[in-house]
C-alpha cells in the first residue's frame, strides 16, 4: 500500500509544483514507484515542468468520470521508469472534483504505487479541500516571508479540521519545506530565519531549499532541477526525497553563505 | 412553693355599655356561677360592686393563652419546613455557582491557535501555546498565554497575562492596548480603580512544564 502525500502551501507561487516535480523524480530514483497528480484542475502546470507537455492525451477528470482507464491516462516519464504522471484537466474547473471519485482513484493508485504525490492548487477553496481530503501526509511549502507563512498556517488549520484522517480520529503527518531561501538576506535579517518559521508553524522540518536561478531555466526546459547535480536547489530536493524514502540524511545549513576569498578579506576590514 | 392546677371554664366578654352589661347579668348571672369571667374593657366602681354583689369571679383585661388547633399547628410546621428547604436550595445553588467559577470554567489548551481559527470562550483560559497572526481569541474571563501572541485578542475578564509581538492586536474591555506599553515581555493587564494598569512581569516565569 502506497502513501498519499499532498503538497500544499496556501499562497500561490511559493514553489508547490516545482517541489512536487522534483521530489517525485527524486523518490523514483530511489527505486520506489511514484506517481504525481496535478490537482490544479483548470490550470495545468506540472506537465510543463516535467517536460511531458506533448504527451498529455487524457486527464485526471476523464479517469475519475471513467471515460478512460487509469492505464490509458498515466504517462510514464522518460527520465525514470518508476515515475508516472497524471495530468490535470485544462478544460474543466475545480467543481469536477468529487470526494467518492477521488477516493476511488487514490485507492486504485495505492495498490500500484509506493508514493502518490498530489500537487494542490493555491488557495484554500474546494480544490484544496479535495486535495487534502484523503492525504496521509502533507508537505507544506513556504517561503521565508510573512504572507506565505500566514497562508500556510491557515492551510494547516483547514487540514487539521477537514481531512478524512482527522475525522476518523487520527492525524495527518505534516512536514515543512522552506523554499527559496536567500542566505544573504537571512543573514542580514531581511528574511525570516528557519527557526522563526518552525516556531510559528510548529511542524517538523523536512528540508530547506535555497533560492536558485537554475530553477527557472530547468522549468522552462522541462527538466526538473534535481537532475542537475551541481545545483544547490537540486541537491536540497535530493536530500528531501531521500528523507521521504527513509534514508537518514544530515541537514546542511543552506543559510550560511560560503565565504570565498574576497568575502574573507572584506571580513577583516569590517 | 406550692402549685395547683385547675381546669376552669372561662367566658370572655367585652364591656362597652355598662347598663347593657348589668342588664345581661341580671338575667343570666345564674348561668355564669361556675365560670371565670374575663372582661375586656374599662372597669368602673359601679361594675366592680355589681360583680361582687352577684358573687361572680372575674378578671379584667387579661390576655388568655389560646391553644392552637392541630391543623394550624401542622400548617405552621409545614411552612417552617418549606422555608428551610428553600434556604437549603439557595445555599446549594450559591455553592455550585462558586465552584463553577473556581474549576469548571477554566479551560486549558496546549495546541497553537492558527491563522483563521477563532476561539470563543465564556470562562477562563490558560493557553500553553502561541497565537499566530490572523488568529482570534474572544474571551469573557481571564486569560493567560505562556507563549507569544501575534493575533487578535479580545478579553473582557478581570486580568490577562500575555506576551505579544508588534503584529498583535490586543483589546481589553474594548480598549486597544498599544504595543509601546507592552513591549517584548510578559505583562499583566488588569483593571484597578476603573483604569487599565499594565505591570511588566520582569522576573522570568517558571511555568510548570
Amino acid at each position: 500500500m502506497g502513501i498519499v502525500i499532498a503538497v500544499i502551501s496556501g499562497k500561490g507561487g511559493v514553489g508547490k509544483t516545482t517541489t512536487t516535480a522534483n521530489i517525485g523524480l527524486g523518490i523514483s530514483s530511489n527505486n520506489k514507484r511514484c506517481v504525481v497528480l496535478d490537482f490544479d484542475i483548470g490550470q495545468r502546470n506540472l506537465d510543463m515542468l516535467l517536460g511531458l507537455e506533448n504527451r498529455v492525451v487524457y486527464d485526471i477528470v476523464q479517469v475519475m468520470d471513467e471515460e478512460v482507464s487509469l492505464k490509458q491516462a498515466l504517462i510514464k516519464s522518460k527520465m525514470n521508469d518508476n515515475f508516472f504522471f497524471l495530468a490535470a484537466s485544462q478544460t474543466r474547473d475545480k467543481s469536477a472534483l468529487e470526494s467518492p471519485k477521488i477516493l476511488k482513484l487514490l485507492t486504485s493508485l495505492k495498490k500500484e504505487f509506493d508514493f502518490i504525490i498530489l500537487d494542490a492548487p493555491a488557495g484554500i477553496e474546494s480544490g484544496y479541500e479535495h486535495t487534502i481530503e484523503y492525504a496521509d501526509t502533507a508537505i507544506i511549502v513556504v517561503n521565508p516571508e510573512v504572507s506565505s507563512i500566514r497562508d500556510a498556517d491557515r492551510a494547516i488549520g483547514i487540514l487539521d479540521s477537514k481531512s478524512q484522517k482527522v475525522k476518523d480520529g487520527s492525524e495527518v503527518n505534516k512536514y515543512l519545506i522552506i523554499n527559496r531561501i536567500n542566505p544573504k538576506m537571512v543573514q542580514s535579517g531581511e528574511m525570516l530565519s528557519s527557526e522563526d518559521i518552525i516556531d510559528i508553524l510548529s511542524i517538523p522540518l523536512l528540508g530547506k531549499v535555497p533560492e536558485d536561478k537554475g530553477i527557472i531555466d530547468a522549468s522552462n526546459q522541462g527538466k526538473p532541477v534535481i537532475l542537475d547535480k551541481k545545483s544547490p536547489a537540486g541537491q536540497a530536493y535530493e536530500r528531501i526525497s531521500n528523507r521521504l524514502c527513509g534514508i537518514d540524511v544530515d541537514m546542511p545549513d543552506v543559510e550560511v553563505v560560503k565565504s570565498g576569498f574576497i568575502n574573507k578579506i572584506r571580513g577583516i576590514f569590517k | 412553693m406550692r402549685t395547683r392546677q385547675y381546669s376552669v371554664k372561662v367566658c370572655e366578654m367585652t364591656l362597652t355599655n355598662e347598663n347593657e352589661f348589668i342588664s345581661f347579668f341580671d338575667i343570666n348571672h345564674e348561668l355564669f356561677k361556675d365560670y371565670l369571667i374575663v372582661i375586656n374593657g374599662q372597669s368602673s366602681q359601679k361594675i366592680l360592686d355589681y360583680l361582687d354583689e352577684k358573687d361572680i369571679k372575674y378578671l379584667f383585661n387579661v390576655s388568655l393563652p389560646k391553644s392552637q388547633g392541630r391543623i394550624t399547628a401542622e400548617k405552621v410546621i409545614q411552612e417552617q419546613q418549606e422555608i428551610h428547604e428553600i434556604k437549603q436550595k439557595e445555599i446549594t445553588e450559591e455553592l455550585s455557582k462558586l465552584s463553577n467559577r473556581l474549576h469548571n470554567n477554566l479551560k486549558v489548551r496546549d495546541t497553537l491557535v492558527r491563522s483563521g481559527q477563532e476561539l470563543n470562550i465564556k470562562g477562563d483560559l490558560l493557553l500553553l501555546n502561541r497565537v499566530n497572526s490572523g488568529a482570534t481569541i474572544n474571551i469573557d474571563g481571564n486569560l493567560i498565554i505562556t507563549q507569544i501572541v501575534d493575533g487578535l485578542i479580545k478579553c473582557n475578564g478581570n486580568f490577562m497575562i500575555i506576551k505579544t509581538s508588534e503584529k498583535a492586536n490586543i483589546l481589553f474591555h474594548q480598549q486597544e492596548i498599544e504595543y509601546e506599553s507592552l513591549m517584548d515581555r510578559l505583562n499583566k493587564i488588569e483593571f484597578i480603580d476603573n483604569k487599565i494598569v499594565i505591570t511588566p512581569i520582569s522576573k522570568e516565569t517558571n511555568w510548570v512544564s
